[in-house]
């Protein structure tokens, strides 16, 4: 290596990865075109425009942190790093620290003022962790021991996670520790028993938390909207009025796009209210429904270039440790378009797990933008010793 | 490569496919939802928006000849239930499920109407009655009561909660200036029926739950007095808050109507009939209750005046009728009062036949004025084992042809009908016919019958099971020629054949429409006059009937209910027996004699005799027409 012959402007030259910034920009632009057409109708639509610019802005700090900082440096710090995913996923608990909406506590509030909802950049911090564990076999997870152990430690998040309680953001750890272990080289029959324990496990927690309902008389741990959010699923015509109505009108809303969309600003189904936390969680069905296939095919497109230039850079990385951050990374986004989209077209069960770089919401701008500091920190370094 | 670089590889790889897949299986879904079932997905997004509001057009006025307001509209506040509201819903549910343990309880009802019973005096039953009605389209919201008192409407409308599924709307009703006055040739309105619905024209854009005439020139003129009704297309947000107007298309009220109706004269005309029944009473007819009086203009056909007893009040149907009330108005010992008997009923017209009878006998030469008859009181012309008798038992020795309409001497009639009877060409019933008897008169009211001129065909088809009773026999013209045996009549043919035989022989198309106004109150069209029927009859046979039936009021059988009268009269008077019944009371007459402008009909059920039950009404509904007194006569006729 001839490290002391690089000149500054080669290093900088070095640690810009053109896709991914392009990419994400992209989508930031899309995003944003999408949050002012979902907000125009709304009283105030102007200001949550500009919070959600905000937004993206305060996201570029995590961004330049992470990218600054040598992801290495991250592997020794793994003690702090857990007090600290411990502290972010209990502080919504903490009385004078936290707060409810829409049934989950799931915010972080001071002196009266909402900041994020820890569970966010709880993600991060889990994926910096999970990768320094996973990495310590060296790529072979085949003991038994070791993969109940790698399995403990998601069991505690997804355990402190339903405190919340917020199930989408729990099936979003274990997204995140799949593709983490999928990199990290755990055999396959570990995964047979992961799903086997997701599957028992969802069964479980519904079947116990109904009787604990019954039991003590009141919802316990679960609430009810969310067990009626899976059922619905199974069976959109259960409720129409209920929870089956957001996935009802979000499907008239993305199908009666066609192909080519209504326009922008012009979705009778945004518009007219028909479409719940339109602007957040079902901003998927205003770009369906005023884009059409079109916008969605984009849409889809830009995410397909984002994640496989991120596995290049996992590709690039000289290590099994920065390989398994761009796993994480990925395995979060991918995670969330698959159930965000998947939601509004009733694929999937509706949670509140915002679309990346789409959704209204600074909490999740922040930690996606983080995400793309991790990759570039990655991707930076990758020709270190 | 080291082995591990190599697995790593390949994990990327999986990773890579993984990705393609998940991206893959959403852009194949979308593309299914967007691009395959986009335009269903369309028109669902589109009724979501889009809701079409039908303005209900005002119903056109119903006037009488003199421009009096006889049915006029008025808005009132209604109280409605939604059967929409989930608890009044599940009612409904349970109530129309087979399994009757599944009913409404007291307490079920109580709970949910019994607030807005009490505030408006009904029981929680009757709310419900009216909420459940399965004649209604099932989302419509149902109107529970009109004509709310302020009072009550402002604490519905304060304690909403406390009613469910209580709605407050301004809705347009009918007024009736003149109550119950004219009922049958009004008729009233109410909801569509289901059959109502399927029978109408569909692109008179009928809704179900949409007010129609039901009866009389309600129900006739439906569509002049419909209006178009317009439609509003409004585009709605979510919670179904109007955004704005798309389409609009302005109602077109309905036309006013002017009927030929008299409304003074019918004021009378009921009164009279209803004085006749009560006389009938007096007169120890005790099964009196039902009637008919029916006044024409016997150059136009022009109905002044239409009476029928028992009658109801229009308004009851208001607001939708409860079942008990329909149970009333339509049950057999209230006497059916919806039905109009002056042309839904049929009975036999007795002697105010004879006329008819006498015409057909001038004109076929069978007799003349001052040919003379024998009466015995027993005729046995047709065989000692057949006698008839004439009314008058102990006879009228030797009496005129004209004297025979005067005293309505059976006998005469029944030697003029044998003589029909052998001449074998049913010259009586053919002579009938040329007065429009045995068809509909073709008045615009609803349910006409046409009453029946008994031939040989109808006999034999009629008895098409006894071939015993299928030949015609000459008891059966003889009968006939009397205004018994098989012949039908209905008041209101009656009255046009007594037109007929003042009009020169010509009988005019009876009607109750006058003028159609246009919306500026002008007429716009007029009903023209028609001929229904020409009878063909000689100037010189006219002038001998009206001659005998002017007797009749002078010195025969009418002459008691006439006396004093100021005006020459032509009548006759009738007295049918129907079996099983107590007789039934005619009379039909026109006047001026000499120059005859009115043809009137009148006839009571189990009334007893035409002379001294139904001659009085007539006298004093023509009494109002031509400006004479009107008196309430006692007079007594024992004929037939």
């Amino acid at each position: 290596m001839r490290r002391v012959e690089k000149t500054l402007g080669k290093q900088v030259r070095d640690s810009v990865n053109v896709p991914i910034m392009l990419f994400t920009i992209a989508l930031l632009a899309y995003g944003t075109v999408m949050v002012s057409s979902a907000t125009a109708g709304m009283t105030g639509g102007s200001g949550l425009l500009k919070r959600h610019v905000l937004g993206v802005v305060v996201g570029l700090v995590p961004l330049v942190v992470a990218w600054a900082i040598d992801y290495k440096k991250l592997k020794h710090w793994t003690g702090p790093l857990l007090t600290l995913f411990a502290f972010l996923l209990v502080s919504p608990r903490i009385p004078g620290l936290g707060t409810t909406a829409k049934g989950a506590t799931s915010w972080l509030q001071v002196f009266g003022v909402r900041l994020f909802q820890p569970s966010e950049p709880a993600k991060l911090v889990f994926i910096v962790i999970m990768a320094a564990l996973i990495a310590e076999y060296e790529g072979r997870i085949d003991k038994p021991r070791d993969a109940v152990r790698l399995l403990g430690y998601l069991g505690m998040a997804i355990a402190l996670i339903l405190l919340q309680p917020d199930l989408g953001t729990g099936l979003v750890f274990v997204a995140i520790a799949f593709t983490m272990l999928l990199v990290g080289g755990m055999k396959g029959r570990y995964f047979a028993v992961l799903g086997l324990v997701a599957v028992v496990g969802i069964v479980g927690i519904l079947g116990i938390d109904s009787t604990l309902d019954r039991i003590v008389g009141h919802d316990v741990a679960l609430k009810d909207y969310q067990k009626d959010r899976l059922l619905v699923f199974i069976d959109p015509g259960r409720d129409p009025a209920g929870a089956g109505y957001n996935l009802a009108q979000s499907k008239i809303a993305i199908g009666s796009g066609g192909i080519s969309g209504t326009g922008l600003k012009s979705g009778t189904q945004s518009n007219l209210h028909f479409l719940p936390e339109r602007h957040t969680d079902f901003i998927f069905a205003v770009l369906g429904e005023e884009l059409g296939f079109t916008g969605a095919l984009l849409l889809l497109g830009l995410y397909l270039a984002l994640l496989i230039s991120s596995l290049a850079i996992a590709a690039s990385s000289r290590d099994l440790y920065g390989a398994l951050i761009v796993a994480g990374v990925m395995g979060m986004w991918l995670f969330q378009i698959l159930e965000n989209i998947g939601m509004t077209v009733g694929m999937m069960p509706i949670t509140g797990i915002p679309l990346p770089f789409m959704s209204f919401g600074s909490s999740s701008m922040v930690t996606n933008l983080g995400g793309v500091g991790l990759l570039l920190s990655v991707w930076s370094r990758r020709y270190g010793t | 490569m080291t082995t591990f670089q190599q697995q790593l590889k390949s994990r990327f790889a999986a990773l890579g496919l993984i990705v393609i897949l998940v991206l893959a299986s959403l852009l194949l879904r979308l593309w299914s939802m967007q691009v395959l079932s986009g335009e269903s997905y369309a028109a669902q997004a589109k009724n979501n928006r889009i809701r079409e509001i039908s303005l209900d057009a005002p119903r056109g006025r119903i006037l009488d000849r003199n421009g009096k307001e006889l049915v006029t509209n008025r808005a009132t506040l209604a109280v409605s239930v939604d059967p929409a509201n989930d608890d009044v819903r599940k009612l409904i549910i349970e109530a129309q499920s087979a399994d009757k343990t599944d009913d409404p309880t007291r307490a079920d009802l109580e709970r949910v109407f019994g607030g807005v019973a009490e505030l408006l005096g009904m029981t929680p039953a009757e709310v419900f009655e009216k909420v459940s009605d399965s004649r209604v389209e099932a989302l419509r919201p149902r109107v529970v009561a009109i004509d709310v008192p302020l009072d009550v409407i402002s604490q519905l409308s304060e304690r909403q909660q406390e009613f469910p599924g209580v709605r407050i709307d301004e809705v347009a009703v009918r007024e009736y200036p003149y109550g119950s006055l004219g009922a049958h040739v009004i008729g009233y309105t109410g909801e569509i029926s289901e059959k109502q619905m399927a029978a109408s024209d569909p692109t008179a854009g009928y809704e179900l739950g949409d007010i129609v005439g039901k009866a009389g020139v309600e129900s006739q003129y439906e569509n002049v007095l419909q209006g178009d009704k317009g439609r509003r297309l409004i585009e709605v947000n979510a919670s179904g808050k109007p955004q704005r107007i798309i389409d609009e298309q302005p109602a077109v009220p309905g036309r006013d109507i002017k009927l030929t109706i008299d409304i003074e004269v019918q004021k009378v005309a009921e009164q009279a009939l209803a004085d006749a029944i009560a006389e009938a009473h007096r007169q120890n007819f005790r099964n009196a209750e039902a009637g008919a009086a029916v006044v024409v203009d016997v150059k136009t056909g022009e109905i002044l005046a239409m009476a029928s007893a028992p009658t109801y009040d229009p308004a009851t149907f208001l607001g939708g009728i409860s079942q008990a009330e329909w149970t009333k108005l339509t049950d057999k010992a209230s006497e059916y009062p919806l039905n109009n008997r002056a042309v839904m009923a049929a009975y036999p017209p007795a002697s105010t036949f004879k006329a008819v009878t006498g015409l057909a006998g001038l004109q076929s030469g069978i007799t003349y004025s001052g040919k003379t008859y024998s009466c015995a009181g027993k005729w046995v012309e047709m065989g000692k084992q057949w006698p008839k008798w004439c009314w008058n038992h102990s006879g009228h020795g030797t009496i005129s042809f004209d004297g025979g309409i005067e005293e309505s001497c059976d006998t005469v009639f029944y030697e003029i009908g044998y003589e029909f009877y052998k001449r074998k060409k049913e010259e009586l019933q053919s002579f009938s016919r040329t007065f429009g008897l045995g068809s509909d008169t073709g008045v615009d009211l609803p349910g006409e019958v046409s009453g029946r001129i008994p031939d040989a065909a109808w006999k034999k088809a009629f008895n098409e099971n006894y071939p015993e009773y299928q030949t015609w026999l000459p008891g059966d013209t003889v009968n006939m020629a009397i205004g018994q045996g098989d012949l039908l009549v209905t008041p209101l043919q009656m009255a046009t054949t007594y037109a007929g035989i003042a009009n020169r022989g010509v009988v005019m198309t009876p009607h109750v429409l006058k003028d159609v106004l246009g919306s500026d109150g002008k007429v716009a069209r007029s009903y023209e006059p028609a001929i229904l029927a020409d009878s063909g009859v000689s100037a010189e046979n006219l002038a001998i009937m009206r001659n005998a039936l002017v007797r009749v009021t002078t010195q025969g059988t009418g002459a008691g209910a006439f006396r004093g009268f100021g005006v020459t009269v032509a009548g006759k008077t009738g007295t049918a027996q129907v079996y099983g019944k107590d007789d039934y009371a005619w009379f039909c007459a026109f006047a001026p004699a000499q120059s005859p402008k009115y043809a009137v009909a009148v006839v009571v059920e189990q009334g007893g005799h035409g002379g001294s039950v139904t001659a009085p009404a007539a006298r004093n509904i023509l009494a109002k027409l031509l400006g004479q007194k009107i008196t309430t006569v006692h007079t007594t006729d024992n004929s037939r």
